[in-house]
């Protein structure tokens, strides 16, 4: 018997020092902000993907001004890239302590499946309330809403709201341009021109870094929107009419990039480089162009302070209208069951606020909403003209990846083939169109 | 057997790590097998579907492919990897040798750095322009050699694996360096009296007597080949393509990032299986050596 | 003796450099991507473009910056937390489990002990999916406990096997000795056994040590906190974020490697004893 009670000893031994070395992990953990212990005091959580030192900044002063102006809130900001947003916002707006407030993809793989797991607050109310719907267009507003069961995007609630504009177009290198005798292209022809020109004066054309696979898809989306439109783009991503990818305009466009890529007017052995490498390369001189997003604007303006400009990629015709990639930053969502969710709809509108767009515009960002500069940045006043131009006309396009859950993976393996040369452009869409047609068949189910 | 003599204080002593294991490791197992015949997204109720998910992994040209890949990556950890470790083993050996255990200490260095900071640096080193692969080989006039490695679709897994042999022969050398430490010299020196070189001497008496370190390396590398992650996740994410896509990374994409959680713990499911498979027939040929040595 | 024939001394000195030359060349490939780190993290930015030239000075700031700036002395201490409560808990579990499969007998014994050996088999991703799922369902994703416990969970069947090798060679006679010597159990298992197995003890903690201070797959998993990243999470998302800045990467990725380096460097032969004898037993 006492040999019993000795090894029970022995076990409680353990677990008491179990107990005693154990609760070091415990008290790093914060306290739920479910648990008010001092009635004032109210933990706002936040996720959101602005992690460029610029963007960094402008976030970190608002919420500083956001806690002088709500006395005994605290906001606890989580910052992550888009890849880790995309992978844990799912996840952590299901959790009872997920964040408050989440920055969050549109399209039907993020948002889409988000609302459809009713984890997101209709902010249709707040928009009302707070004139969200007088700062963005109609456009915008769709693009951000999705009916209740998150099947159909483009109609129903409001479940999201962006910050700042996003445009996809071509930024220049000017020192470059004047080198090789080539001025700002008005029509895609000129701009075919431009790249032989470029490439003859021994200038890399088209700054170029795929190894992270999206940048594929902006290249491609603005070739592809000449020759497409509204309809069927709205209709493509919104899984609308039964529309196809298999469509001549795009296997031209698929075309179109091999063609480049054998007349060699990207960065050599671009398929080994990095997006951001590729982008700090680009800053450095290592192209005349970059097709990209606005969001590189910032850091571009802080680092190389006039040398660069921006425009967008011209149409087939002098004048003619056509699309471009982009429209918005990724939008502040509320999650569902939030004990504050006035506090949170507070926020996202301290986001959106006219001071907030001055702070934007102040670092070489383009806000969603108006904002009147003076004396900015030549890349700056081109990235607004370009974003006012295309707002006014409807012209604002979409990410492709938006159309379903897969697209991402599959359109992003399908380039890396396309671009080694190694399928056709006609295989390529073949493929692409394989996954859409699975997903809207799947849907129609 | 005399019951009298039973430890009964033993569940005591196994119940703390039992428990941790049990709730931890052993039930999600379980239920990782129960999940693999749902259709779940991670949010809402799950659906069953019966074994819909195994069928449809092996349609999907994706898996395959990334299981393809798992079986190139095979070469690189356990093929080559074996037969670098025993080269090095045996050149250790080969002669009393000034600063053995230093070498061996450098050699198998890579086995103990985080898979992390391993992919990182050889991402850098594989870099098309900057990087030192291409520097060294430009510097020596190979540069038509230079490529951007783990963009290459011939290549990058090519450039992935070397990484994987790379971080991986240290630990069978280690072990065949112990096994040939136990071989007894008098075997070699009666070889050598009976005029056996160098070669028969490694293939009559120095392969036989590693057999079990062999079948160990075996074991350990063709694990690893099947659960590589960690490095693909670093380096390339699977791409170019789905040049590098191995079936871990293709199960963590299912599972965290587009929420088909049924299909990606049919895809840990059919990982395990492999390795318990391949374990097992491993473990059985060693034991069948065994009693045949005792024969 | 050989060396009493100088030619015969001088030739098996010429014959052993080309041994020295490969294991030299070896030694090098492996060495070298390390010190690229650690040359690169001394670095100002400007100096990033010859891979292998030294900085003009050493940039110490690098580091400082990376600790604060990059937050990796938050990593640092997530890392620290977790991989002490694993190895501290690891190592007294199996010590019991070690003591009673080695030492006792009990009904079962060989199917429970066969239950810990399924986990050493499996990988992390036979179990990762619905462990996530129903540590979030009791909030303990995203926190330090995600880690440790199932980390503990996997460390104690590696623990159990291991130090049942070294409970079962203490020879019955010294045991008995004790005994007679009047120590009850407890003073037996204290002063007669654990002295026998500290040898194995000390390998065990060094191997826990680095798979715990090294394990990615279930931090990735399991944390998005940041202030809860453990080191090769943090570099891994480090990376996309301020990628240009590679001078501020390389400290990181120093810090990362520091503490596994040097604790294999102190403890090298017991971790390659260690490696090899566990891996020849499994």
């Amino acid at each position: 018997m006492s040999r019993f009670v000795c090894s029970l000893l022995v076990v409680l031994l353990v677990f008491g020092m179990l107990a005693g070395c154990s609760p070091a992990a415990t008290t790093q953990q914060p306290a739920e902000p479910a648990k008010p212990e001092q009635p004032q005091q109210v933990t706002l959580k936040v996720w959101d993907i602005l992690v460029s030192p610029t963007e960094d900044e402008v976030a970190k002063q608002l919420i500083a001004e956001f806690e002088a102006a709500h006395p005994g809130v605290k906001v606890e900001r989580e910052t992550m890239t888009f890849d880790q947003m995309k992978s844990r916002a799912k996840l952590g707006l299901s959790a009872a302590d997920g964040p408050d407030v989440a920055q969050i993809n549109q399209g039907y793989s993020d948002m889409g499946a988000l609302v459809a797991a009713n984890l997101l607050v209709d902010l249709t109310p707040y928009a009302k309330k707070y004139g969200w719907d007088k700062k963005l267009s109609p456009g915008i507003v769709a693009r951000n809403s999705f009916t209740p069961d998150g099947k159909t995007m483009g109609e129903g609630n409001l479940y999201g709201v962006p910050i700042t504009a996003e445009l996809v177009g071509v930024f220049y290198n000017k020192e470059y341009f004047e080198k090789a005798g080539v001025s700002v292209p008005k029509t895609f022809g000129e701009f075919e021109a431009a790249l032989e020109k470029i490439k003859s004066a021994g200038i890399v054309p088209i700054n170029y870094g795929s190894l992270d696979g999206f940048v594929h898809i902006h290249v491609f989306a603005e070739i592809q929107n000449l020759k497409i439109d509204r309809a069927y783009l709205d209709d493509f991503i919104y899984g609308r009419n039964n529309v196809s990818f298999n469509i001549p305009a795009n296997v031209e466009a698929a075309a179109k990039m091999q063609e480049w890529v054998k007349k060699g007017y990207f960065t050599p052995d671009f398929a080994g480089i990095g997006y951001d490498d590729s982008v700090a390369a680009f800053r450095s001189g290592g192209g005349a162009m970059m097709i990209t997003g606005s969001w590189i604007s910032g850091d571009t303006i802080a680092q190389a302070p006039g040398k660069f400009g921006f425009f967008l990629m011209p149409p087939l015709q002098e004048g003619g209208k056509r699309m471009s990639t982009g429209g918005t930053s990724t939008a502040f969502a509320i999650r569902k069951g939030t004990a504050n969710e006035e506090l949170a709809a507070q926020y996202i509108d301290w986001m959106v606020s006219d001071r907030a767009a001055q702070l934007w515009a102040e670092k070489g960002v383009v806000p969603v909403g108006k904002v009147e500069v003076q004396n900015a940045d030549p890349l700056f006043m081109d990235l607004l003209k370009a974003w006012a131009y295309l707002n006014e006309n409807d012209l604002v396009g979409h990410y492709l990846d938006w159309a379903t859950p897969t697209f991402y993976d599959t359109i992003v393996a399908s380039f890396a083939e396309l671009m080694a040369l190694k399928i056709t452009p006609e295989e390529f869409v073949q493929k692409v169109e394989a996954d859409y047609a699975a997903y809207l068949k799947s849907r129609n189910q | 057997m005399d019951r009298s003599s039973f430890n009964r204080s033993a569940y005591l002593y196994l119940l703390p790590a039992l428990a941790i294991y049990g709730i931890f490791v052993l039930f999600p197992i379980l239920q990782t097998i129960y999940y693999s015949l749902t259709d779940w997204n991670g949010l809402t109720a799950p659906t069953f579907l019966g074994l819909q998910n195994y069928l449809n992994l092996f349609q999907d040209a994706v898996f395959i492919n990334a299981l393809l890949n798992n079986l190139a990556f095979i070469f690189f950890y356990s093929v080559l990897a074996i037969v670098l470790g025993m080269f090095f083993a045996v050149l250790l050996t080969s002669a009393p040798l000034r600063g053995m255990t230093f070498y061996r200490a450098g050699l198998f260095f890579p086995q103990v750095m985080a898979s992390v900071v391993i992919g990182m640096v050889w991402r850098w080193i594989y870099h098309p322009q900057y990087g030192a692969l291409n520097q060294v080989l430009r510097a020596v006039g190979l540069g038509a050699w230079a490529r951007p490695w783990l963009g290459d679709f011939d290549w990058a897994l090519t450039a992935v694996g070397i990484v994987g042999t790379w971080a991986q022969y240290g630990f069978c050398m280690v072990l065949f360096l112990a096994g040939i430490q136990n071989i007894s010299s008098a075997l070699y020196d009666a070889a050598r009296i009976d005029g056996a070189g160098m070669f028969q001497q490694f293939w009559y008496i120095t392969l036989p007597g590693l057999r079990n370190q062999l079948l160990v390396a075996l074991i350990s590398t063709l694990i690893a080949a099947i659960r590589i992650f960690d490095l693909v996740f670093v380096t390339t994410r699977g791409g170019p393509g789905y040049a590098t896509l191995v079936a871990g990374m293709y199960l963590y994409r299912n599972a965290f990032v587009i929420n088909r959680v049924g299909y990606a713990a049919a895809i840990a499911v059919l990982l395990t299986i492999l390795i318990l498979i391949i374990s097992y027939f491993i473990l059985r040929l060693q034991r069948t050596q065994e009693e045949e040595s005792f024969a | 003796m050989g060396f009493a024939n100088p030619a015969v001394n001088a030739r098996r000195i010429l014959g052993s450099i080309p041994t020295y030359l490969i294991l030299t060349i070896g030694l090098l490939l492996a060495v070298i991507p390390f010190l690229l780190i650690f040359i690169t993290a001394l670095k100002s930015p400007a100096e990033l473009g010859n891979a292998f030239a030294l900085p003009q000075q050493f940039h110490w700031e690098n580091f400082q910056r990376a600790w604060t700036q990059a937050r990796f002395g938050t990593y640092f201490k997530s890392s620290l937390i977790v991989t002490l409560s694993v190895v501290g808990i690891s190592c007294l579990l199996s010590l019991l489990t070690g003591y009673a499969f080695g030492q006792l007998r009990f009904p079962l014994k060989n199917s429970i002990f066969l239950l810990f050996l399924i986990g050493l088999m499996v990988p992390t991703e036979a179990y990762i999916i619905p462990l996530y799922y129903s540590l979030r369902a009791v909030h303990l994703t995203d926190t330090y406990w995600a880690l440790i416990l199932p980390q503990i969970g996997m460390s104690v069947c590696f623990g159990s096997f291991w130090m049942r090798g070294f409970f079962s060679g203490i020879p019955r006679d010294l045991v008995d000795a004790s005994r007679v010597d009047g120590c009850n159990d407890w003073q037996t298992f204290w002063h007669v056994m654990i002295p026998m197995v500290l040898p194995g003890l000390w390998t065990m903690a060094v191997l826990f040590f680095i798979w715990t201070w090294n394990d990615f797959l279930l931090a990735l998993v399991m944390i998005t906190r940041e202030g809860l990243r453990t080191l090769p999470l943090g570099l891994a998302m480090f990376q996309g974020r301020y990628t240009t800045d590679y001078t501020l990467t390389a400290a990181g990725a120093t810090i990362v490697a520091l503490p596994t380096l040097l604790f294999y460097v102190l403890f090298q032969r017991q971790f390659i004893r260690g490696v090899t004898a566990g891996a020849i037993k499994g």
